[in-house]
């Protein structure tokens, strides 16, 4: 017989606590703050406990949730066909900076109109436990038994120095000030990085809610985004003080709005020209 | 009656540029031209050669030796000096020739001439016209408006070094009477053009692609065809991101297609799956070259079909075509695309490097932008389900933008499109999604039968062998003494039309399957399908494109 395994199938499948729920409270609360056009909203998502938050949303919206790794040059492909879309990709560190990292640098380098919400809790989560390209060095896992030897990798240099149009750090704890980034990126046309610093609740004892709360600290209104030497220094700086907020900005144009195939129109609405 | 010359020499030497200009003006002139590159992987150096065939009767093939060989190297002349037929000419880039060729130094003659030496390789076509018994002057007419744009001075310099390599070649003028012009068409095109003005004319948006020889070509001429046709071409960072983009642009609603070889295809091979779950229309060219691993980069095979036939982990419906000549690759890239909307699943196209370069005449070819009907639902909206379970397992397809919300998810999901663990529901999604199988099989092409009913043997085929394989059965049934023979030819190797190949493999009493493999790839498919027990196999792996004279000596 074939169990009716649809009955425990429960949603969302998060841990209670998981910093994800902050996350998606803010993303439902920035839809209806801002009155966005969900019809037009895409959420492109790879794998991962973060990349299922596509399917929860209270309002509907457009979901792709494609493969591990993969969301950017799929998010790439649908902003290609219909820059008229907004497309948010929402993800975490292993899914971005691991598995999908070259698509990260590329992605970044020709600055296509794509939000990156990326649930950044160093560690990962639905393959249990092991360490993800964020995680701290020295961080033991039951596969990285005597501690993690490599650096941190450090996604918002990489997106500064590849002058992508906002890169912004905020903290699924607070919950005003991720909405006020989220909202932020949504203004921007080019590339946008939100690394959102998140709890696991299950698989990180080191960086806890306590660990980020005692640590981030919102960047002054003395901060020019635009300075990208300063942006680079909030970039590097980790340890008992953590940044957040919009750390860098730029004019460049998006790589959308330099393709002459969509100067007069969308891909799309040119195909039956 | 035809004639093969062979313009060889060092990569960067202007090889191909011969090449070209000589195909062009002869193909201009009216005759049947079949030109074909033979080439290493790199950039200077080696030994390249670019064969072109002239005949008063269609070509659909190359062959092994040649008429006139221009050697540019001495390289050339040594490996590829025992290929020229008795009676044939050998003309060296030298004033001293070693051997039995010629010395023509047709870069002396371009300096002296014209003050440039990239201008030997006119100075060669118009020996090759010499030689060959054709008047240069319509060499210089063709010269002159293929530089018209390039001012009086280049085009001149052009006729006179045309006319120089003419009459250099001295006592060898007309040692070789070439082909009668038929009224071949003028236009030439190659395999690999064929399918991008196909792919732009059926309204391909986006090309993306990571440069991967042989494939590169298709995505050369979509590129170049990107500003009429509106076209975004983007190289992606890899082959993975490559399959991605056309994933997430044939959900947002636009055709899109990639260009590859095996070694890229490898890396689509998860996108590839992520199609087949998500039910997108994507559609690849997989244009193949010897492996494993890099293998040889720049030669031709057929060691791809079962990767093809079986890319992508789980299980899901495809079409694979594989097209014979230049005019099917054009054909066949409209129908798999499609055939790939209809059935909301991705469709391949399987070349090599021979088909892929072949270059012959065809007809004026339709530029007109004529898109495929892409099968979207218009009345999708609110409670819309992307993958509503149906009889013929194809959903209405709503894009994104619209009145309808569009889930889709490489996660097994509910007809909805929502990320499910439900097992019933895996299983009406997995039977709704193999349901298209069967009529993506009802859909499937005929193999092609050419030869005479009585054929006591049978050439068995797929892909660019179709040309090769005609040559041959048209050679063996010219000597009576050979039992006649026949040529099955299948277009499309997935599905297949299993109706038709039975019938036709069921009446010879030889089959022969020819194929670019060593373990007999397709034979193991018509096993696989019942329709074949035991045959003989007709393989070549050695990175060259087999000829008639090949495949009749393995008869």
């Amino acid at each position: 017989m074939l169990y009716d395994v649809a009955q425990a199938d429960t949603s969302p499948a998060w841990c209670p606590g998981c910093g994800n729920f902050g996350i998606l409270k803010a993303f439902d609360a920035v839809v209806e703050d801002n009155a966005i056009n969900t019809r037009t909203l895409v959420l492109v998502s790879g794998i991962g406990q973060a990349a299922k938050l596509p399917h929860y949303p209270d309002k509907p919206v457009n979901v792709f949730n494609g493969l591990h790794g993969r969301a950017l040059p799929a998010a790439t492909g649908i902003k290609l066909a219909n820059h008229d879309l907004t497309v948010v990709v929402t993800s975490g560190d292993g899914d971005m900076y691991g598995e999908g990292g070259n698509h990260f640098i590329h992605a970044a380098r020709r600055n296509i109109g794509v939000k990156a919400f990326v649930h950044n809790n160093q560690v990962y989560g639905l393959t249990k436990g092991q360490a993800s390209p964020t995680s701290e060095a020295g961080f033991t896992t039951k596969i990285q038994t005597h501690g993690v030897t490599s650096e941190r990798f450090n996604p918002l240099a990489l997106a500064i120095c590849e002058d992508v149009s906002f890169v912004a750090r905020s903290f699924s704890g607070d919950r005003e000030h991720l909405k006020a980034m989220m909202s932020a990126a949504l203004q921007y046309e080019g590339f946008c990085l939100l690394d959102i610093l998140q709890p696991c609740v299950t698989f990180n004892r080191l960086n806890t809610a306590k660990w980020y709360k005692d640590r981030v600290k919102p960047v002054g209104d003395a901060h020019d985004p635009t300075d990208r030497a300063a942006a680079l220094e909030l970039a590097f700086t980790w340890g008992d003080e953590i940044p957040v907020g919009v750390i860098y900005t730029s004019e460049r144009p998006s790589f959308e709005s330099q393709q002459p195939a969509l100067e007069a129109r969308t891909l799309v609405g040119s195909f039956d020209r | 009656m035809d004639i093969t010359i062979r313009v060889a020499g060092e990569a960067g030497q202007g090889v191909q540029t011969t090449g070209t200009l000589l195909a062009g003006v002869c193909g201009r002139l009216g005759l049947h031209v079949a030109a074909t590159k033979s080439y290493m992987s790199r950039i200077r150096g080696g030994l390249n050669w670019f064969d072109v065939r002239l005949g008063e009767a269609p070509l659909c093939a190359g062959r092994d030796d040649a008429d006139v060989l221009v050697a540019l190297s001495e390289a050339a002349l040594d490996v590829l000096g025992g290929g020229v037929r008795d009676g044939g000419v050998a003309l060296y880039d030298g004033d001293e020739a070693p051997g039995a060729a010629t010395g023509v130094n047709f870069t002396q003659i371009a300096r002296d001439v014209a003050e440039s030496k990239v201008m030997a390789n006119t100075v060669a076509t118009g020996a090759i016209f010499a030689v060959c018994g054709y008047d240069v002057e319509k060499l210089c007419d063709y010269l002159r408006e293929q530089f018209a744009d390039k001012g009086e001075d280049v085009a001149e310099k052009n006729v006179a070094c045309a006319r120089a390599g003419a009459e250099r070649v001295g006592a060898l003028r007309g040692a070789l009477t070439g082909p009668k012009a038929t009224g071949a068409p003028p236009a030439l095109m190659t395999g690999a053009e064929a399918i991008g003005l196909a792919a732009a004319t059926a309204g391909v948006k986006l090309a993306a692609a990571y440069p991967m020889t042989p494939g590169t070509g298709t995505f050369t001429t979509l590129a170049s065809l990107a500003d009429d046709y509106g076209i975004v071409v983007e190289q992606a960072e890899d082959e993975i991101a490559a399959v991605n983009m056309l994933c997430g642009a044939t959900y947002g609603g636009v055709p899109a297609m990639a260009s590859t070889s095996g070694g890229g295809f490898a890396l689509m091979a998860e996108g590839l799956s992520l199609a087949g779950i998500m039910e997108l229309p994507i559609c690849i060219v997989v244009a193949q070259r010897p492996g494993p691993a890099t293998g040889l980069p720049t030669r031709t095979g057929q060691q791809d079909l079962q990767f093809a036939l079986r890319a992508g982990h789980g299980e899901f419906a495809r079409a694979v075509y594989a097209p014979g000549t230049v005019a099917q690759c054009g054909e066949l890239t409209r129908r798999a695309l499609q055939t790939a909307h209809r059935f909301q699943t991705p469709a391949l196209i399987l070349t090599d490097q021979f088909l892929q370069d072949f270059q012959t005449n065809v007809d004026e070819p339709d530029r007109t932008y004529r898109p495929i009907d892409r099968c979207l639902a218009d009345d999708a909206g609110k409670g819309y389900k992307r993958y509503a379970v149906t009889d013929s397992g194809v959903s209405p397809r709503a894009i994104p933008g619209g009145d309808a919300f569009v889930v889709v998810d490489s996660d097994s999901h509910t007809d909805a499109g929502k990320i499910s663990e439900d097992l019933r529901g895996h299983v009406a999604q997995q039977d709704k999604r193999m349901r298209k199988a069967e009529a993506l099989a009802d859909e499937a092409l005929a193999p092609e039968y050419y030869g005479p009913d009585d054929a006591e043997r049978l050439l068995v085929c797929w892909g660019s062998t179709y040309g090769p394989c005609r040559e041959a059965v048209d050679a063996n049934n010219a000597d009576r003494r050979r039992k006649p023979a026949a040529m099955l030819h299948f277009a499309q190797v997935w599905p297949l039309h299993v109706a038709a190949a039975r019938d036709a493999l069921g009446g010879p009493d030889e089959v022969y399957c020819v194929e670019g493999n060593q373990t007999a790839q397709f034979a193991a498919l018509l096993r696989e399908c019942g329709l074949l027990d035991a045959c003989a196999l007709i393989s070549r792996y050695d990175g060259m494109p087999f000829t008639a004279r090949y495949i009749l000596e393995a008869m």
